[in-house]
């Protein structure tokens, strides 16, 4: 499914990330962790297109997209629900939902609005109101559900669980995990990595924005190292 | 005059401020330019709207050919001088904006002369009344245009997926962008609907002067900025409410205020005055 070969961001002149090689398969979940500025963020924005590629490949589903614009991958299946939500707070939700599959056909829209709610049903509450007056929570749940209007074949979600209570990010991740199991691919990073863990097939660690560890989730809880640098602090 | 009528007459100038000033709200909103030349597609509305009636000899015709043209016009501005200049600061698209609108004066002077230009037969002069005040039938027709116009984009933009884009791409160009909508296309329509909208202005204001002079879109133009700040900028609706208050305070500015303030000063005197109270306008834009 998505394929990164010797991937090197950042901004400027400045890496934010350094040849990271990593697959994700169709059906599976991989967590990016790391300390904060450990490029994570960085990562998902070069593949969705938003921050520019210095070196390496971006092959998703056998095609080199590395130079695509961010239109052209939206149409190819991947899609970004990033950090911070970026919702359109003066949109309403319905609106919101409507922008998510704007690279579907119109006819794609009720059917696609009908999926998003039946997996968060508070949103179907909530079609007509703005959602920068919604909660946190309903935000974040909008934020995934807007991401799921385009018919991804690849959902890049940043920081699910920041700011939330646990019961909201409980829904959240029992929504991920029933996307995975209906073949979303699922590239997350997360800083609660007990919930990365959890429901991640695979982990890779970054520092500094180079890979220093990768590896099943299994292996990564019996490592401890890992355990103790981010179960110890965080889990 | 009684109040009724100084308001109805205050109506209708706020109807045309409106008109240019919605466009110029339009363009910051989307791109954070103010784009002064604006001024210079009213006038050049005016001109294109008054020639073309007196060659064909209808009015109609010659407003919907003008509305539509104007509008391609603003497109084909927006992609030789503003596209060239987005990743550049923001106070770089001004000066050119500020440029562009001199010389945009200056051809028209050179095109058209210095002097005025008149309709051979002016159309929509007869008189009729509204609400027991006499209006001349150019007046009723602004309203009606304004009414249609700002209704019609309100409908674009609340009711049609592309407005729905628009309003996103407005908010977070970037997402926007991340959901397929391509922001080129956005930026073309909206150039098409503020040049449109100034362009029938300009025919208006055409009409109900009965001249068209190379530096009639001067006073507009501080008009329309005085305007889209009280109304907060980017902030359509705001933007309708400033122009309609400050078309009915000129009008009673001009009974009460006359001795001591042009008309033509009334709006910046109304925008220090507000902006002292509010600075940020009176319609916050988030």
């Amino acid at each position: 499914m998505l394929r990164l070969d010797r991937l090197t961001c950042g901004y400027g002149p400045f890496h934010a990330v350094t040849e990271l090689s990593l697959e994700v398969p169709a059906g599976n979940v991989l967590a990016l962790i790391g300390a904060n500025g450990a490029g994570k963020s960085s990562t998902l924005m070069a593949i969705a297109g938003h921050v520019a590629v210095m070196g390496g490949r971006i092959i998703f589903n056998d095609t080199d997209i590395t130079t695509e614009p961010v239109r052209t991958r939206v149409r190819l299946g991947i899609t970004l629900a990033p950090e911070g939500r970026r919702l359109f707070p003066d949109l309403t939700v319905a609106e919101n939902l409507t922008v998510g599959g704007y690279s579907q056909p119109r006819t794609a829209e009720a059917r696609n609005i009908e999926r998003v709610v039946t997996l968060f049903p508070r949103l179907g509450d909530r079609l007509g109101q703005l959602a920068g007056s919604m909660s946190g929570g309903e935000q974040q749940m909008l934020a995934i559900g807007r991401a799921l209007m385009a018919e991804p074949r690849l959902l890049l979600i940043d920081e699910v669980s920041l700011g939330l209570m646990p019961a909201v990010i409980d829904v959240c991740y029992a929504a991920l995990g029933q996307l995975r199991d209906e073949g979303l691919a699922i590239l997350l990073v997360e800083q609660s990595t007990q919930r990365a863990f959890d429901i991640a097939d695979s982990v890779c660690v970054l520092e500094s924005g180079r890979a220093v560890w990768r590896g099943t989730s299994a292996a990564a809880r019996k490592d401890p190292a890992l355990v103790e640098a981010y179960l110890g602090l965080t889990g | 005059m009684n109040y009724s009528d100084l308001l109805v007459q205050g109506l209708v100038e706020g109807c045309i401020y409106a008109l240019i000033a919605v466009g110029l709200t339009l363009v910051y909103g989307l791109l954070r330019i103010l784009h002064i030349a604006h001024a210079g597609i009213f006038t050049l509305g005016a001109y294109i709207g008054l020639l073309l009636t007196n060659e064909t000899g209808s009015f109609a015709a010659a407003f919907v050919i003008t509305v539509v043209v104007v509008g391609f016009f603003g497109m084909a501005f927006y992609r030789l001088f503003y596209e060239p200049l987005l990743d550049k600061p923001p106070h770089v698209a001004l000066i050119a904006s500020i440029g562009l609108f001199i010389a945009m004066e200056e051809i028209y002077r050179m095109v058209f002369g210095a002097t005025s230009l008149s309709f051979l037969a002016p159309p929509l002069k007869d008189t009729v009344t509204v609400a027991g005040v006499r209006l001349e039938e150019g007046r009723v027709v602004v309203v009606v245009l304004a009414v249609v116009l700002i209704g019609g984009l309100a409908v674009l933009a609340g009711r049609t997926r592309i407005g729905i884009a628009w309003r996103a791409t407005v908010s977070d160009a970037a997402m926007a962008e991340s959901f397929g909508i391509d922001l080129a296309r956005v930026r073309y329509v909206n150039f098409f609907v503020a040049s449109a909208m100034a362009a029938a202005a300009g025919i208006m204001v055409a009409l109900l002067l009965n001249q068209v002079i190379p530096t009639m879109g001067g006073v507009p133009a501080y008009k329309a900025l005085a305007i889209i700040v009280l109304g907060g900028l980017g902030n359509v609706r705001g933007t309708l409410i400033a122009a309609l208050a400050l078309g009915v305070i000129e009008s009673f500015g001009t009974i009460y205020l006359d001795r001591v303030l042009d008309r033509d000063a009334i709006a910046f005197a109304f925008l220090i005055a507000v902006l002292m109270i509010r600075p940020q306008g009176l319609f916050i834009r988030r």
